[in-house]
């Protein structure tokens, strides 16, 4: 009964002080809030998929050429056009990709680049006098500039795309024209007005300027989660790991502060064995980590709707969390002759080991996963809470997350003995 | 039936090279007061620490209401009120938390418990601010719910370490009332102090420590015939004390000069006879004695006496 009168003492400390109660609660949940509004595009679970709409400029100084236009002309139900250079423009304008690019035209080509080189835009593209008349002219080769932001990759890429697409089916219908010509000896237009529209109906989606990209969502059989809701959900673990540490050392240390304070040697002197005080100590310590774990998770999947995983490795997680902070803790506070020292060595002890043992949450981030990075955080004890997170969160088989569990739980074990050892022998 | 409520035999206690209590024994009647007189650094501290099972001595026993306290430690704790020396309170708890928390240590429960916390409360005069968090109360307040802890569990024999130690007067004065209430309930107090004058009015008994030893013991009358008839003076003078110090040793009737801060403290065998040989002295050594204070032998001389230097040296 006395062990439990001692550890719900020191609860009631821990929870009576603002600092702790900062640390405990509300720095692990403000920071996974500054990271959801760092992200930007705070989009819930109902909005789609999208890419982003990427500004385009074009500049099309196709002059056209009789021969191209006289094709045109011959191609059955064909597109009308005076150049290559116009159909360009109107693949890039068209209706279908409106979600997908804002296409500006420009006569001035170095405007062009300017307005890229300033951000104002993210591709330029510059369609030269003689495009038409080189594409035309049998073995003439048709080039078009694209001047792209070099810091940008999905809206040039998705752009670039589009163009590729368009000219290898001009390029396609050339070959086509080239070939016929060689073997019908002719240069009747005509002709090749045919030979491009009989071209073109044969591919897959007719007409080059109709649907070159098609962007779709993913097969949607249930809500899309939002992936900023899923960085969030890492980053509260790696918070709800470092502060559970630091609330067991902190919590740990009050037995040195007793100590200093002159409380716990008048404890000893009170009919109560110095076993009981000690474990009530640690129970104390035991109890406010387990506060602060669950409190921290129900809030956690309250405000962020983090997905932790099924409950029986949330659970799990939760009791290796917990027995595995609280013996980090006595462990490093039955190193130190005084709580003076606590400070630096808390600091630098905890730091190390939990942004070590969280770097597989930190490089998954960047879409990493390093079998190097993840057997150097398992040196540390909360490498293998990370990975028990890591492990829930990917809906890993239970086996697995137990397995992790059991080391950590051995690592608890070497830290309670050696805690409760140096502990006693120093009050007991 | 045993009257003796402690009995120390022959304790020792060394912390590396230090030898904080060596050899020292005595014993306490049951309801007196015994006061141990020492110091800073005498061995007081350790003393009660070790009757207090806080500290196990290095050699030596004690036995306190018949429990040993080598052998019998629970036994010895759940009959003692321990005051130490620092405030030990949880200062981020209520009075009545503190001591409802304390009272549980000493096996209270229930109803009882909260009987006697309100009984203290009322003691220690802090019923109407119980509900305030310890730190926001002054040291004087501080120092009674300090003492009201180990009233909890009506102790038959109570330990107060320097329980005066940086309050002001009025608090101070409250806490030797609350001692010399104690002993009219019949409770024993063994108490420990650097403060003479405490010592002299409180105890029936008096031990006297130093460098871990005990050198005298005895009532106060007791102590006192230690030095006889000796009276002390003490004198400031205009000048550096060396030019008179050696002529005043020299002078009949004085067996011990010390001089301190401009400061000079003499035993003599009767101040008398022996001050206008000291006036002589210092005239014929150019040197004008500027104010005279002669003193009936005290606890102070004794020390003094014993020791060669002052208690509050």
């Amino acid at each position: 009964m006395k062990i439990l009168d001692i550890a719900l003492k020191d609860m009631t400390r821990s929870f009576r002080s603002a600092f702790a109660l900062i640390f405990m609660f509300v720095i692990p949940l403000l920071v996974p809030v500054l990271f959801y509004f760092m992200f930007g595009n705070i989009a819930n679970d109902e909005q789609a998929f999208q890419l982003p709409v990427t500004k385009v400029i074009i500049v099309n100084l196709d002059q056209g050429s009789p021969t191209f236009r006289q094709t045109m002309a011959n191609i059955p139900g064909g597109t009308q056009a005076n150049s290559l250079g116009e159909i360009v423009v109107n693949v890039l304008q068209s209706p279908d990709f409106a979600n997908l690019l804002e296409v500006m035209p420009e006569a001035d080509p170095a405007a062009a680049r300017a307005a890229v080189d300033n951000q104002q835009a993210g591709v330029a593209i510059i369609i030269p006098a003689d495009f038409s008349s080189r594409f035309s002219t049998l073995g003439g080769q048709a080039i078009i500039e694209f001047y792209q932001d070099p810091t940008l990759t999905i809206g040039p890429g998705v752009v670039k795309s589009i163009l590729n697409q368009f000219m290898d089916r001009i390029s396609g219908a050339k070959i086509s024209v080239n070939v016929a010509m060689a073997q019908t000896n002719t240069t009747d237009p005509a002709l090749i007005g045919q030979i491009v529209g009989q071209y073109m109906a044969a591919q897959p989606q007719g007409d080059p300027t109709t649907t070159l990209l098609n962007v779709q969502s993913p097969a949607q059989t249930k809500p899309v989660r939002n992936p900023v809701l899923a960085i969030v959900g890492l980053v509260m673990g790696a918070m709800l790991i470092f502060y559970a540490y630091y609330t067991g050392v902190a919590t740990a240390q009050g037995i040195l502060q007793e100590d200093e304070q002159h409380t716990l040697p008048r404890l000893f002197t009170t009919p109560t064995p110095p076993s009981s005080i000690l474990t009530g100590k640690f129970l104390g310590v035991l109890l406010t980590v387990t506060a602060q774990v669950i409190i921290l998770l129900i809030a956690a999947r309250i405000i962020f709707q983090v997905n932790w995983g099924s409950w029986q490795a949330i659970t799990l997680m939760s009791a290796c969390i917990i027995l595995n902070a609280a013996a980090f803790g006595i462990f490093i506070n039955s190193l130190l002759k005084s709580s003076k020292q606590g400070g630096a060595v808390f600091g630098g002890v905890l730091t190390i080991t939990t942004w070590v043992g969280a770097m597989p949450i930190f490089i998954g981030f960047a879409g990493y996963s390093n079998p190097t990075v993840n057997a150097i955080s398992l040196t540390m004890p909360q490498g293998w809470i990370v990975r028990m997170l890591m492990e829930g969160v990917n809906s890993a088989p239970l086996s697995q997350i137990t397995l992790s569990g059991l080391v950590s739980l051995t690592w608890t074990a070497v830290f309670f003995i050696i805690g409760v050892w140096r502990f006693e022998r120093r009050y007991a | 039936m045993n009257t003796k409520a402690i009995e120390v035999q022959n304790f020792h206690k060394h912390f590396g090279e230090i030898r904080a209590v060596d050899g020292v024994s005595f014993s306490v009647e049951r309801g007196e007061i015994f006061s141990l007189l020492g110091p800073n650094g005498a061995g007081k501290t350790t003393t009660i620490s070790m009757l207090s099972c806080l500290l196990s001595p290095d050699d030596g026993d004690a036995s306190v209401l018949g429990h040993s306290v080598r052998k019998d430690p629970m036994d010895v704790k759940s009959v003692l009120g321990i005051v130490p020396q620092e405030i030990a309170l949880y200062e981020d708890l209520s009075a009545r938390e503190n001591l409802t928390f304390w009272g549980k240590m000493y096996d209270l429960r229930g109803a009882a418990l909260k009987a006697r916390v309100d009984e203290v409360l009322e003691v220690i005069g802090l019923a109407d601010r119980a509900k305030e968090r310890v730190k926001k109360y002054s040291g004087g307040m501080k120092r009674r719910v300090n003492i009201g802890v180990a009233l909890l569990n009506r102790p038959q024999i109570m330990y107060l370490d320097e329980p005066t130690v940086g309050i002001d007067p009025q608090s101070r004065r409250n806490i030797l009332d609350s001692v010399l209430a104690l002993k009219r309930e019949g409770t024993t107090v063994l108490y420990t102090t650097h403060y003479m004058e405490e010592a002299q009015e409180l105890s029936d008994h008096i031990a006297i420590m130093d460098h871990g030893k005990l050198i005298a013991f005895g009532t106060h009358g007791e102590l006192v015939k230690i030095v006889g008839e000796t009276d002390r003076i003490t004198l400031t003078i205009n000048t550096e004390s060396s030019r008179v110090t050696e002529a005043w040793k020299k002078t009949p009737g004085v067996q011990q000069v010390d001089a301190e801060n401009g400061t000079l403290t003499l035993l003599v065998d009767d101040s008398n006879q022996v001050l206008p040989r000291l006036f002589d002295a210092a005239a014929a050594s150019g040197v004008r004695i500027t104010s005279v204070d002669i003193q009936e032998p005290d606890l102070e001389v004794v020390f003094l006496h014993l020791t060669g230097r002052a208690l509050r040296d």
